[in-house]
């Protein structure tokens, strides 16, 4: 076995053509009587290819909502390239799970909010309410995700240089040139419980799952506002919605409307999730 | 004769008297057309060998004498050594060592077989290629050795003799992303290694510890405070303006210095006269160029430092702020010449990757010429030999609201690791050159809470030299004058010419390519003169011995490394490998992989004409 150093397109996609054969799509005409949602076999907790991933069962809820057949075209590629690479090729119609406004494309009213949180072992009694906290500059191995909101703290209190090469290591140091790699959050999770890393920060409904089948009982806390007043600040909490094409008006409506009417249920996944979500911005 | 100075101490008089001698001697081996003790032949560096037997008359009388297989396959870069009748050969990953008596060559003298931790292969960022090796030839107390690195970080000395380990150390630590690849250098009683690892965080440097002992004697880093950088009270004084002080801390952003890369895996180069090795650091990190705001120095530097104390003379940036992964770690070669205003200089060469080939008055680091290494590098309109900057085209820059099309080279550069040669005689640079260009698509993807992804997609293919259509021309072989600045030949190659060059007294210059061949050129008009086609490509470079009065030239086989990732890891998207694989997607049809060494001589002529040598002889 040879380990794919570089990876372009996924293990799966092996072929020029990947970006079409990613997408194993169904019948190419969108009957309305299916919503064809675009999903990542990869994106655990949020998606995975046996649609054990809490915003499968979301879109399933919708979909049902809408009296229509939930039809999720799987891409074996991270999320990330969903938008890219299948609702703006018209392989799928429908994007869970994105930043609310996201200018690519027209989001739904957000469905829940929810934010980025400190995990740590419970027996280690951490509590940390300022980015100024002593605790944090002693700290070496903070697990977190590349280019998110911890990311970018971290490298304002002056703490990313010294801990990224403990980050290197939860991806086992591939080479980050030129492809998207992903933190596993399980992993993050894991390393906080067996006492490898000193605290994980990342976004709740990612780790939520994890946190709450550790066997080492473990906290989530949300983090503190950006309080270094310096440059801008740094968000983290993000409103989640469904996204469309931006010509796509009538999807929108008509996911719009089931969300409100699925709403009960949906807060039901989210807390079975173990989801802390936070009141929707006003 | 050295001079005993009365002023010394006992102590340091007999110390450096010991290293001068141990110095001396690797000297007198490399002056030997018997041996090849060393990557570059020689402290200059040049691959060059005096011997004439085979020569541009009879060279196409060149036939195989023997051969042998590692056993391993992926990408064989550098080339065996020959010291006192024993070739030592080297391996990728696992990093297999053999000793073949030449002699007779039948039963393998030694191997070492190291255990490794097999994550090294995972953290590898081109295929698990190793450059080779390195000779110290012993004080009468500590045997002779021979030093390897392993991909998992470690150097080892091994007796040269028996193969047995003297010590082993750890250089880099694979836990921290850092591998090794490089060769190491024996200088004095010095043994020097770099680092790999840029990308993955990893700060370089250089350093140097006893081959009798392993203890470290000093280590220079390319990033960060001056003490750590190791510059010597006149570190640039003969250049002000290419920086001095403060400046590793202060071209960066914030901390960004402490992973900003640097590393060296390439070659050195040694002036026993100037006592500075020579060498280049490599590219800053992150890749993403947006991320790291400044000169990033002293990253991308060809650096002049005094080899008993690591303490730099020089350091001049040949790419400030990087933003194609032109790695500067290439080979210095060195020559002395006389200058166009008829004054004899002391003379270092490099040919970058980033398509520029310097040459610097190696006693100070004056900048004397920066010539195109193809008229199609289009980054650079030209380098300001007053200022040594890069005056640049912002048409070929990478950013992120531009679509760079054809910029040249590619990140692959014009010329990567191979060790190419001089002659001379002739005033001549053999290069090896990869005629590569790229487009750089840069992309910004947003995903949740905030998050998002900016990479580039990487397309690369034939420069315009070559033929786009059919992904073929993708390199060339060069003869260069540095003085004159002028190319006294060049022919296209179907793929890049990785591996680098051997040049002889017998007019020749040999080379490996990618599709399999070893080939000798007339050196003085490039005319071909003879190939033969080996068992897979070549990543390394020929060398050339003569052992009981017959001259051989040895040449690794075993396609591999950065160009031929696609092939050895059976990939197809053209943009993986950073693009590599599309420009790289017709090597498949010709060659395969394969491991291993061949030997040839006129004739065939070998230890084997013998039919009694290596018989099983019953008692």
């Amino acid at each position: 076995m040879f380990l794919r150093v570089f990876q372009g397109f996924s293990r799966a996609g092996r072929c020029a053509g990947a970006l079409a054969l990613a997408f194993a799509a169904l019948p190419a005409v969108a009957a309305s009587d299916t919503l064809r949602i675009c999903a990542s076999e990869i994106e655990a907790p949020y998606s995975y290819k046996d649609g054990s991933g809490f915003e499968n069962r979301i879109a399933e809820i919708v979909a049902t909502q809408m009296g229509r057949k939930a039809d999720f075209v799987w891409s074996p590629r991270a999320a990330i390239y969903l938008v890219r690479d299948g609702l703006d090729k018209n392989e799928c119609d429908v994007v869970m799970g994105l930043d609310t406004g996201d200018e690519r494309v027209l989001t739904t009213r957000p469905y829940y909010r929810a934010g980025y949180v400190f995990v740590t072992r419970a027996d280690r009694e951490l509590s940390i309410d300022t980015w100024n906290d002593p605790r944090l500059k002693q700290m070496n191995s903070i697990a977190m995700g590349y280019a998110s909101s911890a990311e970018a703290m971290l490298k304002k209190i002056g703490k990313y240089e010294d801990n990224a090469n403990y980050v290197y290591s939860l991806t086992d140091f591939k080479s980050r040139r030129n492809q998207y790699i992903r933190v596993d959050p399980a992993r993050m999770v894991n390393e906080v419980a067996q006492g490898k890393a000193d605290l994980a920060i990342a976004f709740a409904p990612e780790v939520a799952r994890y946190v709450k089948a550790s066997t080492v009982p473990l906290k989530m806390q949300r983090v503190p506002a950006d309080d270094t007043g310096t440059g801008d600040p740094i968000a983290f909490q993000f409103d989640q919605s469904m996204a469309v094409r931006k010509n796509d008006r009538a999807l929108l409506d008509a996911l719009n409307a089931a969300l409100a009417a699925a709403a009960p249920q949906i807060q039901k996944v989210l807390s079975d999730e173990g989801i802390p979500v936070v009141p929707a911005a006003s | 004769m050295r001079k005993v100075l009365l002023t010394a101490t006992a102590l340091a008089t007999a110390l450096a008297s010991t290293l001068a001698l141990a110095n001396d001697k690797l000297v007198q081996l490399s002056q030997s057309e018997e041996n090849w003790v060393m990557t570059g032949k020689n402290y200059n560096a040049n691959n060059f060998s005096k011997a004439t037997q085979i020569n541009d008359k009879n060279v196409k009388q060149l036939r195989p004498a023997w051969t042998f297989s590692t056993g391993v396959l992926n990408g064989h870069e550098g080339t065996p050594l020959v010291v006192n009748g024993t070739m030592y050969i080297h391996s990728p990953f696992p990093n297999l060592t053999f000793a073949l008596d030449l002699a007779n060559p039948t039963r393998i003298k030694w191997m070492d077989k190291p255990k490794q931790n097999a994550a090294a292969r995972a953290v590898a960022c081109c295929d698990v290629v190793n450059r080779g090796l390195a000779y110290w030839p012993g004080d009468g107390k500590v045997p002779a050795l021979i030093f390897k690195t392993q991909l998992d970080g470690h150097i080892v000395a091994l007796n040269a003799e028996t193969g047995e380990t003297y010590w082993k150390l750890e250089n880099s630590d694979i836990r921290v992303g850092s591998t090794l690849t490089i060769a190491p250098y024996v200088v004095k009683d010095y043994v020097i290694v770099g680092s790999s690892g840029a990308e993955l965080g990893v700060r370089g440097y250089l350093t140097a510890y006893d081959v009798k002992t392993g203890e470290q004697k000093w280590r220079a880093y390319a990033t960060g405070p001056d003490e750590e950088l190791r510059l010597a009270k006149d570190f640039n004084s003969a250049n002000p303006h290419y920086g001095q002080f403060g400046l590793g801390l202060k071209t960066w952003e914030g901390e960004a210095w402490k992973i900003g890369g640097g590393t060296n895996w390439g070659w050195y180069a040694f002036d026993p006269a100037t006592d500075l090795i020579y060498f280049g650091s490599g590219n800053p990190a992150p890749w993403n160029e947006t991320m790291r705001p400044g000169d990033n120095k002293w990253t991308m530097t060809i650096w002049g430092r005094n080899v008993d104390t690591g303490m730099a003379k020089f350091g001049y940036q040949k790419t400030p702020h990087d933003e194609w992964d032109y790695a500067g770690v290439n080979v210095m070669m060195l020559s002395e010449q006389t200058d166009k205003a008829g004054k004899k200089r002391k003379l270092l060469t490099h040919p970058d990757r980033n398509g520029i080939i310097y040459t610097l008055d190696r006693e100070n680091g004056d900048l004397i010429s920066a010539d195109k290494l193809d008229d199609t590098v289009n980054w650079v309109k030209s380098v300001d030999l007053k200022t040594g900057l890069p005056l640049r085209d912002p048409e070929f820059a990478t950013r992120m609201d531009h679509n760079g099309r054809d910029i040249c080279p590619s990140a692959m550069g014009y010329h990567n690791q191979g060790h190419d040669s001089y002659n001379p005689d002739k005033q001549l640079f053999f290069l090896g050159i990869n005629h590569i260009c790229m487009d750089w698509e840069p992309f910004m993807l947003p995903y949740r809470a905030g998050q998002f992804f900016v990479g580039a997609t990487l397309n690369m293919y034939p420069g315009p030299k070559g033929d786009r259509q059919n992904y073929e021309g993708l390199g060339q072989i060069k003869a260069y004058n540095s003085i004159t600045g002028e190319y006294k030949w060049d022919k296209m190659e179907r793929f890049a010419v990785w591996g680098g060059t051997l040049a002889t007294a017998g007019n020749l210059v040999f080379y490996g390519t990618l599709d399999g061949f070893i080939k000798a050129r007339n050196a003085d008009n490039g005319d071909l003169l003879w190939k033969f086609k080996l068992p897979s490509g070549v990543i390394g470079h020929p060398m050339t011995y003569t052992h009981k009065g017959t001259q051989y030239v040895a040449i690794f086989y075993g396609v591999g490394g950065w160009p031929g990732i696609g092939l050895v890891q059976d990939l197809e998207d053209p943009t993986a490998g950073l693009g590599a694989v599309g420009a790289f997607k017709k090597l498949a049809n010709y060659t395969q992989m394969g491991g291993g060494i061949m030997v040839f001589s006129l004739d065939g002529k070998g230890p084997y004409d013998d039919l009694g040598l290596g018989e099983y002889a019953s008692n």
